[in-house]
């Protein structure tokens, strides 16, 4: 009986054709293709334009590579690219180091709901606008009434001016993408670990009492592909850092703080040269494919 | 007897009704032109930008009263001075929806050249929209001439109106042994800076808002070159900030950071602002209208020790900062929107409202209303500020379409001038190469562009 109903033939069913899966993903690639190919293509085009808004009169005219010519040789391009990956190597390890303590802590048996508290509260940084972190910023560093100065004057030390030296500012804008991103690398950390299998982890604890060989051993590869993520994350994020740091400083004092996003939002919408600012931003975006494949080559696993 | 007291008695009434009757003619006059004016344009909507600052806040305060007798709609999104320029500049060149343009002094260059403005004369002609008392010769021929005018063309007409003052504690200065505010820079600096600053105390003599950005090149940097004979360019366009005279200016003010608060170099127009309100300075040079917030109990403790007096002079003679917004009539609008924001701005700068703009917290370039012995009596901003614009530089900050470029390099290297990451003649240099740069490509060495700033 049921081999004859295996081979009688199905009919055909109506509302499903070859057609069908593309309709479904139709809406989701045409969004796709407006809100992210589609500017794209448009800015890699106008980087050969001489493309100023406020120069209108003169047209757009196709310029070649006249503006990556400028780009790579305009020594602040350089200067603000390099002041933005020693931002990105100070903030990083920090974040990594910080998020991993935090969660190792949440992994620990017992205590159900501090930890799930602690988990909401960790979305709160996340879930904080950038401008919104600078302007907290901007207070907690205030010399005369800031947070910072007061707590450093509980431990004996006189005021820091914070904003108004070039390291101090530096120093204030890490501070707060570390508070803003601690989090972040918490919470990937903490899925990374709830995939460590529980027996073997429970057989690891039996074997040894090291919590760094536990870590090393058996929780690292459970870790990595999440290690890989931030750091892909944060690396896209750190180029393109913004609001925070212009609430906060504007770039300043002198440049201290002129993060390459900064830089070339100056370009693109102060002075306008929307040719120069699309070529810079369509460099930016080679060198975070680069960073990105390099990352997933050396050091994303899969977990066997 | 009596008849005399009688005959008195109504010469007295007739003059008090007549002087009641001259004082509101304008007034009424304005309200009849204006709604015969708008009757055509019952309905029409405008659009602008404002800013949140008290000139912006006073006309809002009075926006109904223009509303209801015109029927025209005016709306309004107010931005940070920072976004301001983007958003128009990007309305403009996607010919959006604004009819109406807010035209900061350095911005008039850019605007005009690029089409974006309505010359004035062009609306004027139409008798049936423009106010029979416009009188362009009532406002402050400096803030015309600066806030409007480009090229010998007038755009704009005077809206929000600044000049740079002394903002001083009287009282601070009192106890200090001083009964006037210093009246030099050279004397701000050698005789009142040593007796104002405590630094154990806290107290400092000066605050300058030197925030990297506008606020440094045009608050900070500029503000020591004219004084002192000094100025950006030459008249060929070329760098002077290696000139004799403007290095006098700007090692003047790197030697004045010694009576500046720590922090100086990253303070903005607020914590200037709140420096002096709060007691930890004496003076600050600001802009007009913060006076209203220093003399705002809500915000400030100085109360009546609050004291306002012209910038010093330098060398060169009084020279004070000069910034400030026109409005004018976009060319994008159509044409009864260029009518009805024509008539908008008629109205929020005329003589007529002067005085109410003013009580409301507005700084008007109408020279009349200052002669208002009540104004005068009110405001302690008043007498300096008509001084300061009797006579002043136009183009205090180059109004040309280069000038946002070359106000970045100036604020970025004003600054590290001021922390002494290099020295005032080595960043003089490095500001003037660049400048120099921007400036070749606008086209201003070839014979390609006029040198107009």
């Amino acid at each position: 009986m049921s081999e004859a109903m295996r081979a009688a033939p199905t009919k055909p069913n109506r509302g499903y054709g070859r057609w069908t899966p593309l309709w479904f993903l139709a809406p989701a690639v045409l969004t796709l293709f407006l809100i992210g190919i589609y500017p794209t293509i448009f800015a890699l085009v106008t980087s050969f334009r001489r493309y100023n808004i406020t120069r209108p009169r003169e047209g757009f005219p196709f310029v070649g590579f006249e503006n990556y010519v400028a780009v790579l040789t305009d020594s602040t391009f350089w200067s603000s690219l390099l002041l933005t990956a020693k931002f990105y190597v100070t903030v990083l390890p920090i974040q990594v180091v910080l998020g991993l303590i935090v969660a190792l802590l949440l992994h620990k048996p017992g205590m159900g709901l501090l930890k799930s508290l602690a988990r909401v509260t960790l979305v709160v940084p996340l879930a904080t606008t950038y401008a919104v972190v600078g302007l907290i910023g901007r207070l907690i560093f205030n010399r005369d009434f800031g947070v910072a100065n007061q707590f450093l004057s509980f431990a004996g030390f006189g005021p820091v001016d914070w904003l108004s030296t070039p390291g101090g500012a530096f120093a204030a804008i890490v501070i707060m993408d570390v508070w803003q991103w601690t989090p972040f690398c918490a919470l990937i950390f903490l899925a990374g670990l709830s995939m460590v299998p529980g027996e073997i982890e429970e057989a690891a604890r039996l074997e040894t009492s090291s919590k760094l060989a536990l870590l090393r051993h058996v929780q690292l590869p459970y870790l990595l592909p999440g290690l890989t993520a931030v750091m892909i994350l944060r690396s896209a994020d750190v180029l393109k850092l913004f609001d925070m740091v212009f609430v906060m400083t504007r770039g300043g004092p002198g440049s201290a703080t002129d993060l390459i996003s900064i830089y070339i939002q100056r370009v693109g919408f102060r002075i306008f040269d929307l040719g120069t600012a699309s070529a810079q931003a369509i460099l930016l975006l080679i060198i975070t494919i680069v960073i990105s494949r390099l990352y997933i080559r050396l050091l994303y696993r899969e977990v066997q | 007897m009596k008849r005399a007291l009688r005959i008195c008695a109504s010469v007295v009434a007739l003059a008090a009704a007549t002087a009641t009757m001259t004082a509101a003619i304008p007034v009424a006059a304005m309200a009849d032109w204006l709604e015969d004016a708008a009757k055509p344009l019952k309905g029409t909507e405008i659009n602008g930008i404002f800013l949140d600052r008290p000139g912006y806040r006073a006309i809002i305060k009075l926006l109904p009263e223009f509303e209801k007798k015109t029927g025209i709609k005016v709306n309004y999104e107010i931005v940070p001075y920072e976004n301001a320029r983007e958003k128009e500049v990007l309305n403009f060149t996607s010919r959006g929806d604004l009819t109406m343009a807010l035209v900061d002094l350095v911005w008039i260059g850019e605007f005009a050249e690029n089409g974006w403005l309505v010359p004035v004369d062009d609306l004027a002609k139409d008798k049936a929209i423009t106010d029979p008392d416009l009188n362009l010769k009532g406002f402050f021929p400096l803030l015309l001439d600066a806030f409007g005018s480009w090229g010998g063309v007038t755009y704009g007409l005077p809206f929000d109106n600044y000049s740079g003052l002394l903002f001083y504690n009287s009282c601070k200065l009192k106890e200090a042994g001083f009964d006037k505010p210093p009246a030099t820079w050279a004397e701000l600096k050698d005789v009142y800076g040593p007796k104002l600053t405590d630094a154990s105390k806290n107290q400092y003599a000066y605050a300058l808002q030197s925030r990297r950005g506008e606020t440094q090149s045009a608050d900070s940097f500029m503000r020591f070159l004219w004084p002192f004979g000094g100025s950006l360019l030459n008249k060929d366009f070329k760098s002077n900030l290696n000139s004799k005279e403007s290095q006098t200016g700007l090692a003047f003010r790197q030697d004045l950071m010694k009576y500046m608060p720590p922090g100086d170099v990253s303070f903005d127009h607020a914590e200037a602002v709140n420096a002096l309100a709060q007691g930890q300075v004496a003076m600050i040079t600001e802009w007009s209208a913060f006076y209203s917030t220093l003399a705002d109990p809500a915000t400030s403790k100085l109360g009546d020790c609050l004291a306002v007096a012209p910038e010093p002079a330098g060398p060169a003679g009084r020279l004070p900062a000069l910034g400030g917004f026109s409005l004018a009539v976009a060319s994008q609008a159509s044409p009864e929107q260029q009518k009805a924001t024509w008539l908008f701005i008629q109205w929020a700068t005329s003589e007529a409202i002067a005085k109410a703009y003013v009580d409301a917290g507005g700084v008007s370039g109408r020279m009349a209303v200052y002669n208002d012995p009540d104004v005068k009596a009110k405001y302690k901003f008043v007498e300096p500020l008509v001084a300061s614009w009797q006579a002043g530089v136009p183009e205090y900050r180059p109004r040309f379409p280069a000038w946002p470029a070359i106000s970045e390099i100036v604020a970025e290297w004003g600054s590290k001038m001021m922390l002494g990451e290099v020295t005032v003649e080595g960043g003089a240099k490095e500001i003037g190469t660049r400048m120099e740069q921007v400036l070749g490509k606008e086209g201003y060495y070839d014979g390609k562009k006029k040198l107009l700033q």
